[in-house]
């Protein structure tokens, strides 16, 4: 299966990223029309000691977001994969739920339209793909086979590193 | 293979989606006392102030149940088990057998042992029905009083205002949301909802509830008294209860099953009597945080645990490593808050790291113990609460995080960039 897989140490900052997922999101498609509407990313380029890190949601497989919303509007698409609360039956109330229990931090309150979570929705039905990963040109975003890529991606895993993070 | 699950909320469903996902071809049947399809019980406050319309509580399909060819016999209350013949039987007399059996019965509302909690206009806040009939009373009412400043109380009160209400709230504690929240957090939210007009009154309890005054009923007024324990008399004619909940737990009565202050489960999620099983706020799981056996009562909760129940129902053993047994988030006007896992501590032994910025209403503290992460409060930025959530759950050593935890943006990315690469999957 493919996935998103994220190289941090690819990643320069440029935030292109950025401004694709909003131009992706935007009622007007490019960039400049986002700008206007104030589209807020939902893939976020945090800096750590001046390196910046590339941080948006996994699709995990039992994600704690689904578990914890209380409207049922979040949801994990059997077929696709893609965990959104948008498109899906039950709507967002805004109760921020998911973003409580969000293990990578990657849900935000919504400035658009408040009172809704607003999350990475795998771009679903975009033709060319995810737009971060179409944007970024440095290799820090891609898809990629997941059992080539090999590693665990359980955040457990990072979160119980010893070392000093950063 | 019968599969019955008495409960058709949080925990009943996970464990009826789960159940089905495993084995296509068994026979699942979901029972409770209420009549309709499965709704969200914590959105109740956004139907009662309006927001949204009794068609968006549900939180699946309507088609759900005959999708998963599950059979639900709604509106008929599970009145007791039959654990030599495996049988549930129904208040009609009516009997269904089982093979393996999940309650999932979730909480009640208790009320105080008071005077005049029986009486009209007094509700508490659990069902649907309970909405419903706020509502209505809500339509005559001008004032209405709120006992308990919990998250149902509050939320009921902010609701109630939203309705065009004057509302009054009652604490017995110094300060509201005692539970979850401490004493700052507690002040930041209070403020919030008194600039918005909602009265709140602390250390105060209240002794019983009273009927209208001869002359009241004369004129055919509705008014009635919350009396206070300082002597004080409330007026309203709209009474909400929000002092307490228990785990349901009527239906194991006389079954041999342990019960402690819920039903105890070990890590199958299976009762002290084999094939049957209990999840959600019915059951006493590991609550993480504390190392104890008690009861978790929060939505995810129930849906995680529901969802391993029904694993290990279908025969997929699944061992639960125990949750945080509270956690909540609340916005009533325009401050968010979020609370995990231990917020007060008094005893030694504990660190705490915090920062409050009273100007711009936000408040971040972290609660430690030998190097593990025991609590969160965030207020007014709560962006990555899950994170905090995470390494209290997975327990991790954080000692070499040292105070960073309190930088802006702490979060995922820390730890992302000190792994190779981080991945997911779509």
């Amino acid at each position: 299966m493919k996935g998103f897989v994220i190289y941090p140490e690819r990643c320069n900052g440029c935030l292109t990223c950025t401004l694709a997922c909003a131009a992706a999101h935007s009622s007007s498609g490019d960039i400049i029309g986002a700008m206007l509407e104030k589209v807020q990313s939902r893939i976020k380029i945090i800096a750590v000691d001046g390196f910046p890190v590339p941080v948006k949601c996994g699709h995990c497989e039992e994600p704690a977001c689904v578990d914890a919303c209380m409207s049922g509007a979040m949801r994990k698409d059997p077929a696709t994969g893609i965990v959104s609360n948008e498109g899906n039956e039950q709507s967002c109330v805004g109760c921020w739920m998911c973003i409580m229990a969000c293990p990578y931090g990657v849900i935000s309150q919504g400035r658009e339209v408040p009172r809704t979570a607003v999350k990475c929705d795998g771009c679903k039905g975009r033709k060319g793909g995810p737009a971060c990963v179409e944007a970024c040109h440095n290799g820090a975003l891609v898809l990629e086979d997941l059992e080539k890529a090999g590693e665990s991606r359980q955040i457990s895993q990072y979160m119980k590193i010893p070392a000093k993070t950063g | 293979m019968r599969y019955v699950i008495i409960g058709n909320s949080a925990a009943g469903i996970s464990a009826a989606e789960t159940i089905r996902r495993l084995n296509p071809n068994c026979s699942v049947t979901i029972i409770s006392d209420e009549k309709h399809p499965a709704y969200s019980r914590c959105l109740l406050p956004d139907f009662l102030a309006g927001d949204i319309g009794e068609d968006r509580l549900r939180i699946r399909s309507r088609d759900f149940y005959q999708d998963h060819n599950i059979e639900a016999i709604l509106g008929k209350k599970a009145m007791g088990i039959n654990t030599e013949t495996r049988h549930v039987v129904l208040e009609n007399g009516e009997t269904v057998p089982y093979n393996r059996l999940l309650i999932a019965t979730g909480s009640i509302t208790t009320f105080p042992p008071l005077e005049g909690m029986d009486s009209p206009g007094v509700f508490g806040l659990r069902t649907l029905a309970d909405a419903r009939n706020i509502l209505k009373a809500a339509e005559s009412a001008r004032r209405a009083v709120v006992v308990g400043a919990g998250l149902v109380g509050l939320e009921a009160a902010y609701a109630l205002y939203r309705r065009g209400l004057e509302v009054t709230v009652v604490e017995k504690a110094p300060q509201i949301v005692p539970q979850q929240f401490d004493a700052i957090a507690s002040h930041v939210l209070k403020k919030d909802m008194e600039n918005e007009g909602i009265r709140i009154v602390l250390n105060t309890g209240i002794r019983g509830i009273a009927g209208p005054t001869i002359w009241e009923r004369l004129f055919g007024k509705k008014g009635k008294g919350v009396l206070l324990e300082d002597g004080g008399r409330l007026k309203c004619e709209l009474v909400v209860v929000a002092t307490g909940a228990r785990p349901n737990t009527d239906i194991v009565k006389n079954t041999g099953i342990k019960v402690n202050r819920g039903i105890v489960v070990n890590k199958y999620m299976q009762t002290s009597l084999p094939d049957i099983y209990a999840a959600g706020d019915v059951a006493e799981t590991v609550d993480i945080v504390t190392g104890l056996q008690s009861v978790t009562p929060i939505w995810p909760n129930a849906m995680v645990q529901g969802r391993y129940a029904g694993c290990n129902m279908a025969g997929r053993e699944r061992k639960y490593g125990g949750l945080i047994g509270m956690q909540n988030t609340v916005e009533f006007r325009e401050v968010p808050a979020i609370a995990v896992g231990l917020t007060q501590v008094n005893a030694d032994g504990y660190q705490v790291l915090s920062h409050y910025r009273p100007e711009n209403n936000t408040y971040k503290k972290l609660v430690f113990k030998d190097n593990i992460l025991k609590g969160a409060v965030l207020v007014g930025d709560i962006a990555n609460a899950g994170v905090f959530s995470a390494l209290i759950r997975n327990r991790t050593d954080i000692s070499q995080i040292g105070d960073r935890f309190m930088e802006e943006g702490f979060g995922y990315g820390n730890f992302l960039r000190k792994a190779v690469r981080g991945f997911s999957a779509i």
